[in-house]
């Protein structure tokens, strides 16, 4: 599945999207990957299908601040030793890694160590998008815990984390990372073949990477037009509901931190018609979007915002005043949208005044709208 | 004709040498010449046909400023690079990722890309998380001084904030190898080691280049008698001194279309436009800010390999007046093919055999240069044909960079502006500001001296106002020791970047303060 640098581009350039404005940047384990390539040694990915039900799979996961992340980066050495302390910790051996989060730098983390040990990562990850906090993921939601984990940090501390909840287990784990500097590898949401099966947002990897070929395609191609390409692979996953929400430029970034959470406001202008605003929150990801006020999509429905002209997914931390963009909504996968994990990452919970409303409705919503106005 | 010092502005390009001779505000003179291989032979007549133009003494000369596109063009092209040996201080981290990840396989060969981890390296908050391995960096010295490499690119992780840590191991590499040529990431570059270790090692691949090229200017002004200090050009425009430019070449690699479309808000008097520098072989479009090139935000490449330099947002497209004009059925191509430097030899207008832009724009009455006469034959149908084209592909790059639908002004500038004759969709009016010809040189002359820092600043411990005073003031600092007039200086750019995901209440912030030179005060 990954067998050339420009697979793995793809693969990152759709956890970039999938990231939903936040995840961190997969560029620094995207390079690690691809020196990895290019000296013969392919992450290998497997089918959930083909793990036997007591499989032992585990997440590999960085947790830390992305300033961080870009001056040390990643170390090999780092990668096999948590392995072997995971293996020796769990008093077993590792049959798959498994990403905790497609969207962003935790798609590429399993991959790297993948590369460098031979153990096979799985075609699943927690979550489909990217979350802010561990409690979040669907593995957490349908019942694997995520402790007791480990984290290590380049130096060799390592850390375990036995947690009685898994909300409890994020703030353990930052304040241990925070001790660390900031930057840490961690093995966690120890499971079996069979909880990923039954626990796990599937096929990720190659909704990822099939986000990015289609992205690149759609460039390549004499017409052009990345955006046409995107919206018809999209459409293609189970029904799932893509489009695009806005078409226009940067007019203002508002960026605060709070309790080490980066919480923000996008607005976009039309860039024929100034009345027609549209803004998008953040809180790490865009949580919701909303066309002159209205809401167009909500978490856990993705929003990413793209380059207008190359369909470039870029992170919250990228926009600046005057950049040419859309605005795409996504349908959330389906597990996302089941009760139980509504509870733990409807909109509510990110301080937003309203119950979920898929992007479908919200659709349909702003069309009949629209038929109303042009009476 | 106004009193006061006189300044002369320089911009070695790849085929023209531009020079200007300015007092104040006004221009008193404007040549034009070719490049050559010694850049010193083309700045010597340019500077000789100014001073004959203006009359005066050369001693009347109280600075001269020079923008050159030598360095950036070099590693583009990949000649009279160093190889280069990069030393990265950061084991037991980063490993996994080491110096030279990520660049085309051409770059590789041409530095010869040999690099060495070595232990030591800071966390964010400044404190070791590994002591300097001393013995390692003299032995990777060793070894690299073996394959006779002399110059080396040192990196360390949170340099910006422990440059400590690439001055000790410059010591020791210093102490190793007599003759080393040395970059440090932290003069280079802000938080992001692997943009800022690339930027390092471009630095030092043009090292030897650097000294010649730059000591060829110096020797240029002392054979002419020039005793006025000189500076360089550097990316945002303004000037860094010859000492600087000699060990940081890199920091000049976007001065040539800084300075255009900064002389181009000079020569038209605007602060907002969109400017098109139409070359030879090129058309640079770019926007004017606020007085300023508008900057790209994402990471940049130079030559393929990712820095964390801003530079000006350009877009070039292959238009100038040395393109090659084809028939096609009905009409007429124009460009990316470019007769170039050959332009003076080639065109028809100048007795050559090739139909180009130029020509086309001759035929229109656009511009009386070259022989009209030569042209008479070609058929008006035709010349139409290859102007829509010339107009339409300006029009369309000029649609493809806006970040507006509302239509700005056009300000024209560079050799190739005659190629423009009519209005140009997305433009409120076209500008064609006296001596834009040499827009590239004014730019050069003009330019302000400015001071950087980009730095983690302790928000929780100082509180933010404190803080930030604190980056204004390295950054005012910084900008006085380039030479700027300390009462002049003002900041330009503050940008806060929080530490997200940790508790740390360490902010990353950038800041840019620019003056005028001291001198001229």
């Amino acid at each position: 599945m990954i067998e050339t640098v420009q697979d793995l581009q793809d693969m990152a350039r759709g956890a970039v999207l999938l990231g939903t404005g936040g995840g961190g940047d997969p560029y620094v384990g995207e390079l690690f990957v691809s020196e990895q390539i290019k000296r013969g040694k392919l992450p290998k990915v497997v089918s959930p299908e083909s793990l036997d039900d007591d499989a032992f799979v585990l997440s590999i996961a960085g947790i830390g601040a992305p300033t961080v992340i870009v001056e040390q980066l990643v170390s090999e050495k780092t990668l096999l030793r948590l392995l072997a302390r995971a293996e020796a910790f769990y008093g077993r051996r590792v049959d798959a890694l498994i990403s905790a989060e497609i969207g962003g730098a935790n798609s590429v983390f399993p991959l790297a160590l993948s590369a460098i040990s031979g153990v096979p990562v799985v075609d699943a990850d927690g979550i489909g998008r990217a979350v802010p906090q561990l409690e979040m993921t669907t593995f957490s939601i349908y019942g694997i815990k995520a402790t007791p984990c480990l984290l290590m940090d380049d130096v060799g501390n390592v850390v375990v984390v036995d947690a009685v909840n898994d909300r409890t287990a994020e703030d353990l784990c930052r304040s241990v990372v925070t001790a660390m500097g900031s930057m840490a590898f961690s093995a966690i949401y120890p499971m079996s073949g069979r909880q990923v099966r039954e626990c796990a947002v599937l096929g990720s990897l190659t909704l990822s990477q099939g986000i990015g070929r289609a992205i690149r395609v759609g460039r390549d191609r004499a017409d052009g037009d990345p955006f046409a390409s995107l919206l018809a692979y999209l459409r293609q996953q189970d029904g799932r509901v893509a489009r695009i929400l806005f078409d226009g430029k940067v007019t203002d970034v508002l960026h605060e931190t709070r309790d080490g959470w980066h919480f923000g406001l996008v607005t976009l202008q039309d860039l024929r018609d100034d009345k027609d605003q549209f803004t998008i929150e953040i809180r790490n990801e865009f949580i919701v979007a909303r066309h002159n006020g209205e809401p167009a999509t909500m978490v856990p429905d993705l929003i990413s915002v793209l380059d207008r002209e190359s369909a470039e997914p870029l992170t919250g931390e990228m926009l600046t005043y005057g950049q040419r963009v859309k605005v795409l909504g996504f349908a959330a996968d389906p597990m996302l949208r089941r009760p139980e994990s509504l509870e733990v990452l409807g909109p509510r919970l990110f301080g937003i005044d309203s119950d979920f409303i898929p992007i479908e409705d919200l659709a349909a919503k702003i069309e009949a709208a629209d038929m109303v106005s042009a009476h | 004709m106004g009193s006061g010092p006189i300044r002369l502005g320089i911009d070695v390009g790849g085929t023209n040498t531009d020079a200007v001779l300015m007092q104040g505000r006004d221009v008193l003179a404007t040549t034009k010449t070719f490049t050559t291989a010694d850049v010193k032979d083309g700045v010597i007549a340019a500077v000789r046909t100014l001073l004959a133009m203006h009359g005066g003494a050369r001693s009347t000369i109280e600075a001269v400023m020079i923008g050159t596109t030598q360095f950036v063009n070099a590693f583009v092209q990949r000649r009279d690079l160093s190889p280069v040996a990069a030393i990265r201080v950061g084991l037991p981290a980063g490993d996994g990722v080491p110096p030279f990840s990520g660049w085309p396989d051409d770059a590789l060969a041409a530095v010869d890309g040999r690099h060495y981890l070595v232990g030591g390296g800071s966390f964010y908050n400044g404190k070791d998380y590994a002591p300097l391995d001393e013995d390692a960096i003299a032995a990777a010295a060793v070894d690299a001084a073996k394959s006779g490499i002399t110059a080396f690119a040192l990196s360390a992780s949170f340099a910006p904030i422990r440059p400590d840590l690439e001055t000790r191991a410059a010591a020791i590499v210093a102490a190793t190898v007599p003759d080393a040529r040395i970059t440090l990431s932290s003069e280079v570059g802000g938080i992001g080691i692997l943009d800022r270790e690339n930027a390092a090692i471009i630095n030092a691949s043009l090292s030897d280049l650097a000294t010649r090229v730059v000591g060829s200017l110096r020797q240029a002004f002392a054979d002419l008698g020039v005793t006025a200090p000189i500076y360089i050009s550097q990316n945002d425009g303004t000037l860094i001194s010859t000492e600087v430019a000699q060990r940081l070449p890199i920091l000049t690699c976007s001065a040539g279309p800084t300075n255009s479309i900064r002389g181009a808000a000079f020569l038209s008097g605007l602060d907002d436009a969109i400017v098109a520098d139409i070359g030879g072989t090129t058309t640079d479009i770019g926007f004017l800010r606020g007085g300023f090139p508008r900057e790209t935000t994402a990471p940049n490449t130079i030559g393929g390999v990712r820095t964390n330099f801003r530079m000006p947002d350009v877009l070039s497209i292959g238009v100038g007046g040395g393109s090659l004009v084809v028939p096609t059925e009905g009409g007429a191509d124009v460009g990316p093919r470019s007769v170039g430097y050959r332009l003076p030899q080639e065109a028809r207008v100048f007795g050559g055999d090739t139909l180009t832009a130029t020509d086309i724009a001759v035929r229109a009455g656009q511009g009386g240069i070259g022989e009209a006469a030569r042209v008479a034959d070609l058929d008006p149908a035709f010349v139409e044909a290859a102007l829509a084209s010339i107009h339409g592909q300006i029009a369309d790059a000029i649609d493809q960079i806006k970040v507006s639908a509302t239509a700005q002004p056009l300000i024209l500038v560079g050799g190739g502006n005659i190629l423009v004759s009519r209005a140009i969709k997305g433009a409120s009016e076209v500008i064609r500001p006296q001596h834009g010809e040499v827009a590239n040189a004014v730019g050069a002359a003009i330019a302000l001296v400015s001071g950087r820092v980009d730095k983690l600043y302790d928000f929780a411990g100082l509180g933010r106002e404190a803080a930030l005073d604190q980056a204004r003031d390295d950054a005012i600092v910084a900008a006085v020791t380039a030479g700027a007039s300390r009462d002049e200086i003002e900041i330009v750019d503050l940008i806060e970047l929080p530490m997200t995901h940790m508790k740390s209440g360490l902010v990353q912030v950038k800041v840019r303060a620019v003056g005028p030179l001291a001198a001229f005060v």
